[in-house]
């Protein structure tokens, strides 16, 4: 049966709509949660706030055991999703950059925005900041074209990849994210208490 | 006291969710694993071979190839030897062997053109075709009898018998006049008319009789 749109039982048209309705979901559920804060945010890398890393690590976890269980019922053809085309030096170098920024900006790409949404000056200069980032790298597109393009692996995941079966790789990786969020605890507790 | 025991239950409500998680996962590894099928479902692999669309009959690929049809692919899944001696015109290629390489997925697996697949028999052909519906291959057709019916129908026709319905008649004209698309001569296409034989009056003949020459005569 699903996924919904390209086997037709939800029209074509409909998938703009629908990317609206969810992006002002996912917008609200982050500004409702404190996501549009910087300092939350900034939190993880300094130890007094681990609620980015539960947060991302939940929803990865509930998203990849629900597909799977949709998966083994029949509603929904697990190799029928897009798998984001792997490409390996890119997205190194980008997310070390990408990293550098989390860090210093405090905000990522999609919580900035709902910043702004809120009307903070620090994330209206971090979306600034991003602007003159695509612009550097629009204008030297030739000359990163190489790595952006290159070692391109295809759309592979880490099952076609490691080899390792589906079923095994979620529950170890639940075991993982459960084991993150007590050490996270255990952290959080002995750092200093921050108010913000 | 309610709110109390409410509040002892949600102290551990992250260990809880926690738990949850787990057991969920643990449940993925431990669920008994089945073969999942690819390609369509078999009902609808069912329907489409009891489908009547499933054959097309060789009087109608006729008139297709006669009328330049451009909307349909014709497929011999026979081998390389059998179609380098015979096959139908602008017909492609594909051995049965080679129908799930990628230089043939192009022909199959499309959304432009009716395929229509033939062997000697239909019974290679059909095997495409099954293998070809199962992978949810679109618009895939049958040529009824293949080849050989082919050769019967439409190449070398049938002369219907005398107390047979006219519409044999008309069938066989139409095939008939088909073959001859296909290159087919007809003994009476080339009626060549006989030579007139135009008679001659016989010459009479006048012998003239020569005066006889007067034959030396005398002499010494």
């Amino acid at each position: 049966m699903g996924p919904l749109i390209p086997n037709g039982v939800i029209p074509y048209e409909w998938d703009n709509i629908i990317a609206i309705l969810i992006g002002i979901a996912f917008g609200f559920v982050l500004e409702a949660s404190g996501f549009s804060s910087s300092r939350k945010l900034a939190g993880v890398f300094y130890g007094y706030d681990f609620a980015v890393l539960k947060v991302f690590f939940t929803a990865a976890l509930v998203a990849v055991i629900g597909v799977y269980y949709m998966d083994y019922l029949g509603f929904l053809d697990i190799n029928q999703l897009y798998v984001h085309p792997t490409y390996l030096w890119g997205a190194i170098i980008g997310g070390i950059i990408m990293g550098v920024g989390f860090v210093a900006g405090g905000f990522c790409p999609g919580t900035s925005l709902c910043a702004v949404a809120i009307g903070k000056i620090d994330a209206i200069v971090y979306v600034g900041g991003i602007m003159v980032g695509i612009f550097i790298f629009s204008e030297l597109y030739p000359l990163f074209q190489p790595i952006y393009e290159g070692y391109f692996y295809g759309n592979v995941t880490l099952e076609d990849s490691l080899g390792i079966n589906p079923y095994w790789f979620v529950f170890i990786f639940s075991i993982i994210a459960i084991v993150a969020f007590v050490i996270s605890d255990m952290v959080q507790k002995r750092v200093k208490k921050i108010f913000y | 006291m309610v709110k109390k025991k409410i509040a002892k239950v949600l102290a551990f409500r992250y260990k809880i969710l926690a738990a949850i998680l787990i057991l969920l996962a643990g449940g993925l590894v431990l669920l008994p694993k089945y073969q999942k099928h690819e390609g369509i479902k078999p009902e609808e692999l069912l329907s489409n071979t009891i489908s009547p669309e499933r054959y097309m009959t060789t009087d109608r690929l006729a008139h297709i190839i006669i009328n330049q049809d451009p909307s349909f692919i014709l497929i011999d899944v026979r081998d390389e030897k059998s179609f380098a001696s015979y096959s139908l015109p602008n017909a492609i290629n594909i051995p049965l062997k080679k129908l799930f390489d990628e230089d043939s997925e192009g022909y199959l697996n499309q959304n432009q053109f009716d395929v229509v697949l033939f062997s000697n028999d239909h019974f290679y052909a059909d095997q495409a075709w099954i293998l070809c519906n199962r992978l949810g291959y679109k618009h895939m057709r049958v040529l009824k009898g293949g080849i050989n019916q082919w050769y019967t129908t439409i190449i070398n026709p049938m002369k219907p018998a005398e107390n047979m319905a006219a519409a044999e008649y008309e069938l066989y004209t139409t095939r008939k006049a088909a073959s001859m698309f296909f290159g087919v001569v007809y003994p009476e296409q080339v009626k060549v008319e006989a030579p007139k034989i135009v008679k001659e009056a016989p010459k009479k003949v006048i012998t003239i009789e020569k005066k006889k020459k007067a034959e030396a005569e005398g002499g010494c």
